[in-house]
Parts: structure tokens; sequence; C-alpha cells
């Protein structure tokens, strides 16, 4: 069952044009990984998807047509974006950036539960449950990005380069995470990274992007050891 | 259209517009009733406060809430020194200084903050004005205000010929100080603004200090504005706390940003603005000035933001577009305070 | 020492009215990015609504509590209507529309109402009770106590609801919220209507002692600002001390003080600011750099 599903979209930030024609989807429960290398497009794709940028094509989320909805709305469908550098809301608490998570969920009587589990899941955040986000490391900061977008329940947890910005080792970490999260709860991921052999741990397929087109679709076995992989990373 | 544009190139062109237009500018008075011509003569002291503003704002990038407080001490400064019977010269020095320095202290506070603060701050200048000059009264006259008769036609001109003589005044001051900001602005200094008012910290990367630059323009800003103060006394010959009220201060702002925010030609219908429209709103309803005012102004900004003077480029564009081709080149939109910031 | 709590209280009544119009022009500028010149003028114009009820034949509360109300209704439409197109911009630009709002509101409100004073009643009594030897009016106190109340009550929802929480969210990054699903631009309608309900509790608590007119609250504002530099422009709490202390200080310059009198005591913040930037020159303020995503 697909559950999102881009075909020939084409993304321009105002004049420009920066995604030629970009197909992919993901299967319910699946996991599939947007490469390239900088200025391919890929974060752009991620914010076609939430309807940040103008676009052309078709965008469907489990059967319906998303294109042109609000970023807002889209995440009422039950897609959650972490952003490029995290999203963060700076001057609010670790709990308080969780609750933002959860803005749209009714079932208030869960979200104890959840944060629980959330913080059981992330130690670091635990410890710094009242502090404010922005004291806190860029890993750490990815992590509550996570963990508030997980807050919303949603069936499709977009990530745009989880990786960026971090050590190896708090790389690594943060993806333990996003393994763990896959494993027990069973949600769809749609992941942007630049770090091939990261992105490759957790996803089933990936698409591979160079200036704004998808050059090269496949299973992450068969991506692994191509050539093309490390051509399109260098451009060249 | 590209005629037009290879004519307006040719040196010898431009030269001849200029003269041309002197030619108009001398001659009109003449054939003018003395109503019109000190409607004009108005017309070009608002324009230099106007002038003035635009160095702050449109270059600049700095809303200023303060420049009808340098024209009313520059007014002030005149009519003191005139009633004291002081050179003529050294009066008009003292209108153009003395605003300068107040100016000069306001901005060393003032720009330090940063941000929205220079707005914030300017707009005490007048209301805190009016009380002042109510008070200091041995000089400034207190409510009352003083006159200062000093701009008689001499006899060679013509014994009752004062408003073209007082025309001419305003005509040259004004023209020489137009000239001297328009080459300010063309030049380094000018480019220095523009890229302080784009992006304080790209300036910074280039050694420009976005502070001292601000420091500047608004003392230059003030100094004009003591100028118009001064051309003010010549036109009006009296001046009161009225002078530098606070809406005054903000129909001047609003003027700038119709007459076009950043534009030399959109001063000086910036000051035509000032001085004619609420004539014209008077005669349909003196109560409804201020809210045709606001509208216009809202208009503008909604629909023209480079104001006026943006009218011939606005036009231009349209009819690029409809010729089938998209004007990627065609430069930065413009916004209230000139070309687009980016931050 | 009469004389001395009686100053205090009337500047505490005054400071709170600043106060009040700073903390509006905090919340809007938390979350729009703009300094909003006309939040004292919107505040007039709720005061005229609360007029004009009264003439209609409401009783004063509700009159004042409907005004609020509708004062709250017509900032989010500014907000949707007018300023929206700004809020991505350039922020002067953005102070600009709002001086041409300003000029639009007192232009509205000189041609519905005429730029004559009018008489505006009060809630509380005109007498003054005795405390240590000081006539306190009930004006002041109550004036002062109403606002201070309101704020206490604006903190805890800030702090301990979910549309608190949404506002404060949107005001700290609000392309991040949108990802959450905040209806960010539901929620900005909902920060310019709560400061103009706040403008309008303040403007007609002000209108009985400063008389009714178009420009009641011109020199207001400037105090509001000032209050809004010394404070901090993203700290409320700052910003109500602040106007506070700047009420406080006019009233005991103004008396003790002889050469600044009571026309002169407009430039008592100012001097402050000035002395403050001499001790700081960094200034208390910085323009938010709001970092988006």
């Amino acid at each position: 069952m697909t559950l999102l599903e881009l075909v020939d979209v084409t993304a321009s930030y105002g004049p420009v044009r920066v995604l030629e024609g970009v197909s992919l989807s993901v299967p319910e429960g699946g996991a599939v990984g947007i490469l390239g290398a900088n200025g391919a497009g890929k974060t752009t794709t991620l914010r076609a998807i939430s309807g940040v940028v103008r676009t052309t094509g078709v965008i469907r989320f489990d059967g319906d047509d998303i294109r042109g909805l609000r970023p807002d709305q889209v995440a009422a469908r039950g897609i959650a974006h972490v952003p490029e550098g995290r999203g963060t809301l700076p001057n609010l608490t670790v709990r308080e950036n969780l609750m933002v998570g959860a803005y749209l969920r009714k079932d208030r009587r869960e979200l104890a539960t959840d944060v629980d589990y959330l913080l059981d899941l992330f130690p670091n955040l635990a410890a710094r449950i009242s502090h404010n986000a922005s004291a806190m490391s860029g890993g750490e900061q990815q992590m509550l990005a996570i963990a508030r977008a997980f807050m919303a329940k949603p069936r499709l947890l977009i990530l745009d380069e989880p990786s960026l910005g971090l050590a190896p080792s708090t790389a690594k970490n943060v993806y333990e995470a996003i393994r763990r999260l896959r494993r027990e709860s069973g949600i769809a991921m749609l992941v942007v990274e630049q770090n091939a052999n990261l992105a490759f741990s957790i996803v089933d397929t990936a698409t591979v992007l160079e200036t704004g087109r998808s050059v090269l679709t496949g299973t992450s076995a068969e991506l692994k050891g191509r050539d093309e992989i490390r051509r399109a990373y260098l451009g060249g | 259209m590209p005629k037009m544009k290879q004519l307006w190139s040719n040196r010898w062109v431009r030269l001849g517009v200029a003269a041309l237009v002197v030619l108009i500018l001398v001659l009109a008075p003449w054939n003018l009733d003395p109503a019109t011509n000190q409607a004009l003569a108005r017309v070009g002291v608002f324009a230099v406060a106007v002038l003035g503003l635009n160095v702050i704002m449109g270059y600049t990038g700095q809303v200023s809430l303060g420049q009808i407080f340098f024209l009313g001490l520059g007014a002030y400064v005149t009519a003191y020194g005139v009633n004291e019977d002081w050179n003529i010269a050294l009066v008009f020095l003292l209108a153009v200084v003395i605003p300068g320095i107040a100016g000069y202290v306001v901005a060393l506070a003032a720009a330090r903050l940063g941000g929205l603060a220079i707005a914030m701050v300017t707009i005490a200048l007048p209301i805190i004005g009016v009380p002042l000059a109510k008070r200091l009264s041995d000089v400034t006259g207190g409510s009352q205000g003083t006159s200062a008769r000093f701009t008689s036609a001499p006899d060679w001109f013509g014994a009752d010929l004062d408003d073209i003589w007082q025309y001419y005044i305003v005509l040259a001051i004004a023209a020489a100080v137009f000239v001297l900001v328009h080459n300010l602005v063309r030049g380094k200094f000018g480019r220095a603004l523009a890229i302080v008012k784009e992006n304080e910290a790209v300036a910074s990367s280039m050694g420009i200090s976005p502070y001292r630059y601000k420091v500047m323009a608004f003392t230059i800003a003030a100094m004009i504005g003591g100028v118009s103060g001064f051309l003010y006394m010549v036109v009006v010959q009296y001046t009161s706390p009225e002078t530098l009220a606070f809406h005054h201060s903000i129909n001047l702002l609003a003027s700038m940003v119709i007459g076009g925010a950043g534009s030399i030609a959109g001063s000086l219908l910036g000051g035509a603005y000032y001085v004619l429209v609420p004539n014209v709103t008077n005669e349909i309803d003196p109560t409804l000035t201020a809210l045709i005012q606001g509208v216009i102004l809202l208009v503008v900004l909604f629909v023209l933001p480079g104001g006026i003077a943006s009218l011939p480029r606005v036009i231009r564009r349209l009819f690029q577009k409809k010729d089938g081709g998209g004007d990627r080149t065609a430069g930065r939109p413009t916004t209230a305070t000139g070309t687009l910031k980016t931050h | 020492m009469g004389t001395f709590i009686q100053l205090v209280v009337d500047g505490l009544a005054m400071g709170s009215i600043y106060g009040a119009i700073a903390l509006a022009i905090v919340l809007v500028n938390q979350s729009t990015g703009m300094i909003n010149f006309a939040q004292g003028g919107m505040a007039v114009l709720s005061a005229y609504f609360a007029y004009a009820l009264l003439g209609m034949g409401l009783p004063l509360i509700l009159a004042i509590l409907v005004a609020v109300a509708i004062s709250f209704v017509l900032g989010a439409l500014i907000e949707r209507l007018l300023m929206r197109r700004f809020e991505s911009g350039d922020p002067d630009t953005a102070v600009v529309v709002t001086i041409g709002l300003l000029t639009l509101i007192t232009g509205i409100a000189g041609m519905v109402w005429s730029y004559n004073n009018l008489q505006f009643p009060s809630l509380f009594p005109p007498d003054s009770f005795s405390v240590l030897g000081a006539a306190v009016s009930w004006r002041s106190l109550g004036t002062f106590l109403t606002i201070a109340a309101i704020m206490v009550l604006l903190q805890l929802m800030f702090q301990k609801t979910k549309v608190g929480l949404a506002l404060r969210a949107v005001a700290d990054n609000p392309k991040s919220s949108a990802f959450s699903g905040l209806p960010v631009g539901r929620l900005l309608m909902i920060g310019w209507g709560l400061a103009a309900a706040l403008g309008a509790v303040a403007g007609a608590l002000v209108a009985p002692r400063l008389s009714l007119t178009p420009g009641m609250l011109d020199g207001a504002l400037v105090y509001a600002l000032a209050a809004v530099i010394l404070g901090g422009a993203s700290s409320p709490i700052g910003v109500v001390f602040a106007a506070w202390l700047i009420g406080v200080l006019e009233n005991l310059a103004a008396v003790y003080v002889p050469f600044i009198g009571h026309d002169l005591k407009i430039a008592v913040p100012f001097v402050l600011l000035f002395v403050v930037l001499l001790v700081r020159p960094q200034g208390l303020y910085g323009r938010k750099t709001v970092v988006r995503v």
C-alpha cells in the first residue's frame, strides 16, 4: 500500500526552478531515503511535500491529493516534518517543545504516556525536561526535534538531514534512536541524508537526486555498491 | 521605448533638457500670481525637508519621525539670529550647524540601539520639542512664536516683488542642496549607505560600520532639516511651537513615501504632496483631511511602494510583461524605504 | 511624605497605561516581528467605541467590555487584511504601514466624533482615601490594580494554556510551528486581537483623565516605546516594570525638579534612556533575529 506518492514534481522559489521532475513513493510502514549532493534539491523535495514551495505535479498522501495544502494542513493529514536545522523552539522548554508537537492530538490522556516513552528513548531529554531548548547541544536538539515530531503520532515522519552538523558518534546515536522508533512503532519514514551509509542503515529503498531530478532509484542493497552513488555525490 | 533610452543616454540631450528645466524654473514666477509663487516656494521648502528625511530613511533605511524637529529648530535659530541682527550668512550657517549637532547627539545614542530604535526615539523629538519651545519663551517667543522679516525684496530687484524674491532664494538654496545630495548619494558614501541598508552584517564584514554611517546619515539629514527650516523662515517669516508638531512629522514621512523613498525626484514630489494635497482636502472637507491622507498612504504602500517617482518604472515593466518577455532582471522590487532589504 | 505617596500611586496608574500599550506592542512584535506605531491609536478608537455604546444606553462596564470584544475582532482583522503582507518583509516598511494605519484611525475618529475633547466617565469613584497622610485617588489605584490583574491573567494564559503555548511557539519559530500543525495565520490574528483588546482596556481607563480626543494617546505611545526600549522588546515583564518606573519617575520629576515641571516631564524617560546608554553602551534592546527554518 503506497502511503506517499510523488510523480514528476517540480518546485520553484519564485522564478527559479529547483526541482525538475522528482518521483518517489513510500509504502505504508516503509523507509525511503533521498540522497544527493548539496544543492541537488533534497530539502526542496521535503518542502514540496509540506507545501512550503510552489509545485506542479502529483503529490498524494494516502490516496488524497495534498499538493497546495498549507504546511499546518499537511501536518494535520499525518505527516510530521523535522526540518533542516531541527526547527527547535528555543525559548520554550523541552517539555513545551514536546507539547507543541502534540498540538493536533485530541487524546490528551495518552500524552503523558508518550512523553514518558520518548524520555526513556532519549535520556538526555529527560535530564533537561524543564530547561529551555536553546540550552542544549546540537545532538540533543536533533533528538528533541525527532521526539517532538513523534508526539504528533504521525503516519509518516520526514527527516531532513538528521546528521547535519553532528559529530559522527552523536549522529550514530541519533540514528540508533530512529531505528528503534521505527522498529517499535512501524511508522513510515522519508529521510534526506548526505551521509549515504547512515541512510542505508535505516532505509529500504532510496532515490538519488542530481540537479533537481531523480537519477537513480533502488533498494539499499542495490545502491550500496554502485559507482554511480559516488558519482552522484561528487557531481561527476 | 528603446529610442527614448538612446536619446537620453546622449550627454547633450541631458544637458539640453536640464537647461530647459532651469530656464522654465527661473522664468516661471514672472508669469504666475504671488499666491502660486508662494505655494511653489513652500514646495521647495518641504522638498528639501523631505530630501533630508530621504537621506536617513530612503537611502539608509532607518525610519525617522524627527525630521520636522530639525526643520523647526532651524527655523527658530533663523528667527533668533535675524531678530538679533546677525549677519545673514552666519544665521544660515547656524541654522545648519545647530540642528546638525542636535542630530548628531541623538544619533549617537539611538543608532547604538539598533533595530527600530531610531524610529522609536525620534518620535520623542517633536513631542518633547513642542513643550520645550513653549517653555524657552525668552529665545523662542513661547506659544506665540516669533516672526522675522528679512526677505523683503531689495529695491534694485523691485520693491513689491517679495514673492518672486523669496522664490529665487528658495530655488537657489534648494537646488544647491539637491545637487549636493545627488552627488553624495551617487558616490562612495551613497553606496556605503545602500549596503548598510541592505544588510548590516554584510556591511560590517566589508569594513563599513553600520553605526558610523547611520550617525553620519542622520546628522546630514538633520543639517538638511536645518536648511529647510531656514527656507521656511524665508517664505513664512514666522515660526511657533506648532511648526514642529507631531502630526506634521507624520505628514512629512507620508509625503516622502508617497513621493518616492530613496529618490531625488521623489523628494520633489513629496514636497509638492506635502504642500498641495492638504489644500485640496481642506477644500473638500477639513475633518476628512487626516482620513484621506491615511488612505492615500496605505494605498501607496500596497500598490506602489516606491511612491509616485517609481510610476514610470512600474508602467515600463507592465508594458514589458505584455510584450511576452518575463522581466527577470528588472531589478529588485521597491519597498517604502527604497529598495528591498534582505536580512 | 503624603505628596510622595500620591505621586507614586498616580505614577503607577499612568505607568500602567504606558505598560499596557507597551505590552501590546511587545505582543505584536513577538508574533509578527514589527513595532506597531498605531497601538495607541487603536486603543483610542476602542475608547470611542465604548463612548458610542454608552451613548446607546449601555451601562459603562458593559460598554467597555463590548468595546474590548470589538477591538479584539478588529485587531485580528487588521492583521489578516492589512499587515499580513508586510510581516515577512523589511520591518521598517512594516512600521511605515502602521504609521499609515495610525493616520487612518486618527482620521476616522476625527471624522466620526470630531476633534473636540469629549467627556468619558470613570469606572471608579472620583474620591480619595487617606493612607499615611496621603490622599490616594480611587481612580489611580483602580487603574493600577485593574491593569496589573489583567497582566497577571495574560501571563497565566501564556504559560498555562494550550493557546498560550501555541502563541509562544509561533512567536519563536513560525515555520517550524506550522510543521507541528499549528495554524500560524489564525494564531497571528489572535495575537493582534489580544494586543488590541489590551489597548482597549487601557484606553477606556485613561480616557476619563485625559479626555477623549483622537490624539489622546500620542504622548502615551512615546512613553510606551521608551518602556519597550528600556525593558527589552522580547521581555513582557521587563517592559511593564520599565513602564511603571517611567510613570513614577516622571511624576516625581515634575514636582521635585522645578525646571522640568509638568510640561517637560515627557523628557524624563529619554533622559533615563540616555543615562542607561552611557552606562551600558550596547543598549538594552537588540533587534530580534528570528532564525527561520
